[in-house]
């Protein structure tokens, strides 16, 4: 049993670590902030919550497994309200996502105040 | 446009929280990591949070700046008042045994003290300086 | 292993603080200071040293990157460099590469490296430090003040007095502060101390421009611009 769970603990954390260094390889590579925080959002996500198991399973039925709960908890509750926070005030400051040219936005979709190229080109026709 | 529902509700949820952890570092610090210091600072970051997304004026009204003052000198205060208790009581300054019956309960006490002046000092200076920054609206000097 | 994990973290401290010299945006170089800070946290956890790691990511990575971010809202993210203008001449100040200085500082650094050759090892007992105060501390700690953790019982009991020095310094640090930037102060009709309310709203346009919201929400600040509609 002991090592049956060492066992599962090992393959989160690799796999926690794996989804750790795809994030960073996806802020990296990314053109634009808005992907980039995308790919940052792996790293927060399946990232720290593999490896955060990973770590109760080594824990064991004691307090030290609670308070890994908690931490996890308070981190998924945080890091998507940053995201969005930083999402929205790169918009306000006025820098754009890169819009691709011929895509279709749904009246829905709109950001008021945002200009986008799909309109530019059909205007310019 | 108040899309800033979504800070405002977690900001409302996270901070009680923040603030409760702060106690629990300062209480705790005699049995783990923590003390005056870090819960000092925590406390401060959780009136920060609170005062970046509900505005400077309504975390001037929670936590006004003569109470942030007043806890900056308080806490240097504190500090010294049990080394002068320790002195009036017979002991040297500062010398925690004489503060009780019994020198590890006077030692409890004296360190608890201690470190409630230190925390209550890290507290108001932290926010004290946060107002500062915050209330000063000038391009230039 | 502990070593791999050692020359990790401080291969990465001294990448960051390359960037954060290399870096012309104000802004960037605040966030990488905040990185620096939670490196040296982590260092200091993996050498044991909890509370100071502790206190290093509450303050570091916490509150001077909060005020640092406040003082560019006030201050604007760019750097721009000075041209000093000497009747005709124009000379733009960077293009100047001292020579004297570097040679110095060089010089200087070679000299400590090689002092800390004739150091004792990390974590030796037989150091002289760990001769005379310390292994009371570590072994009298436990029946003298009786609580767990001898850090506290180090900082606030064996040197309550340095621990007092230490708090009268963050305390005048702050009145510093407050004679530095005391802002203004006027009364209003109701002869109450209104405190900085006037210069309020130049402070949210700063800090749109660097969180992308007002800081009070409620004011009304300078007209942000409707929405225009689509394009079409």
């Amino acid at each position: 049993m002991g090592l049956f769970l060492d066992i599962v603990s090992w393959v989160l954390l690799l796999s926690g670590s794996f989804f750790a260094v795809v994030g960073a390889l996806g802020v990296i590579r990314m053109p634009d902030l808005f992907t980039r925080l995308h790919a940052a959002g792996v790293t927060d996500t399946m990232g720290a919550g593999l490896i955060l198991v990973g770590l109760m399973f080594q824990g064991g039925m004691s307090l030290v497994t609670v308070k890994l709960f908690m931490v996890l908890g308070f981190l998924w509750f945080s890091s998507p309200v940053s995201t969005y926070a930083l999402s929205r005030a790169t918009l306000a400051s006025g820098q754009e996502p890169f819009w691709s040219e011929d895509m279709e936005i749904p009246d829905t979709a709109r950001i008021p105040g945002m200009v986008y190229p799909v309109d530019a080109t059909a205007e310019g026709d | 446009m108040s899309d800033q529902v979504i800070l405002r509700v977690a900001v409302k949820i996270i901070v009680p929280m923040i603030l409760l952890y702060a106690l629990y570092v300062q209480f705790h610090g005699d049995f783990g990591p923590g003390g005056g210091f870090q819960a000092g600072v925590i406390f401060a970051a959780g009136i920060i949070l609170y005062g970046l997304v509900f505005g400077l004026r309504r975390a001037q009204k929670v936590f006004p700046t003569w109470v942030a003052r007043l806890m900056a000198a308080s806490g240097v205060l504190l500090y010294a008042g049990v080394g002068i208790a320790s002195l009036l009581l017979g002991g040297r300054y500062l010398d925690y045994s004489v503060l009780a019956h019994d020198p590890h309960h006077g030692q409890h006490y004296g360190i608890l003290l201690v470190e409630l002046g230190v925390m209550i000092t890290v507290c108001g200076v932290m926010i004290t300086i946060f107002y500062f920054f915050a209330a000063r609206g000038r391009e230039t000097l | 292993m502990e070593l791999f994990i050692n020359f990790t973290l401080l291969a990465l401290l001294a990448v960051t603080a390359l960037g954060v010299l290399h870096v012309t945006n104000l802004f960037a170089a605040v966030m990488l200071a905040g990185i620096y800070s939670f490196l040296s946290a982590g260092l200091f956890t993996v050498m044991d040293a909890v509370d100071v790691a502790f206190t290093e990511a509450a303050v570091g990575a916490g509150i001077s990157t909060v005020l640092m971010l406040a003082t560019l809202a006030l201050v604007g993210s760019k750097v721009t460099t000075p041209e000093f203008r000497i009747e005709s001449i124009s000379v733009k100040g960077r293009s100047r590469r001292p020579l004297l200085p570097i040679v110095v500082v060089v010089f200087t650094g070679g000299i400590l490296a090689y002092g800390t050759l004739d150091m004792p090892g990390y974590g030796d007992p037989d150091n002289p430090v760990h001769q005379h105060v310390a292994p009371h501390y570590l072994e009298e700690s436990g029946h003298e003040i009786g609580i767990p953790n001898v850090v506290t019982s180090v900082l606030a009991s064996y040197r309550g007095y340095d621990t007092m020095g230490e708090t009268t310094v963050v305390f005048t640090a702050a009145v510093g502060v407050m004679i530095l930037l005391s802002a203004l102060r006027r009364r209003d009709s109701y002869g109450e101390e209104a405190w900085g309310d006037e210069v309020i709203d130049d402070m949210d346009v700063g800090f749109k421009d660097a969180f992308g919201e007002t800081m009070d929400p409620g004011l009304a600040g300078p007209e942000r611009e409707g929405p225009e509609g689509g394009g079409g």
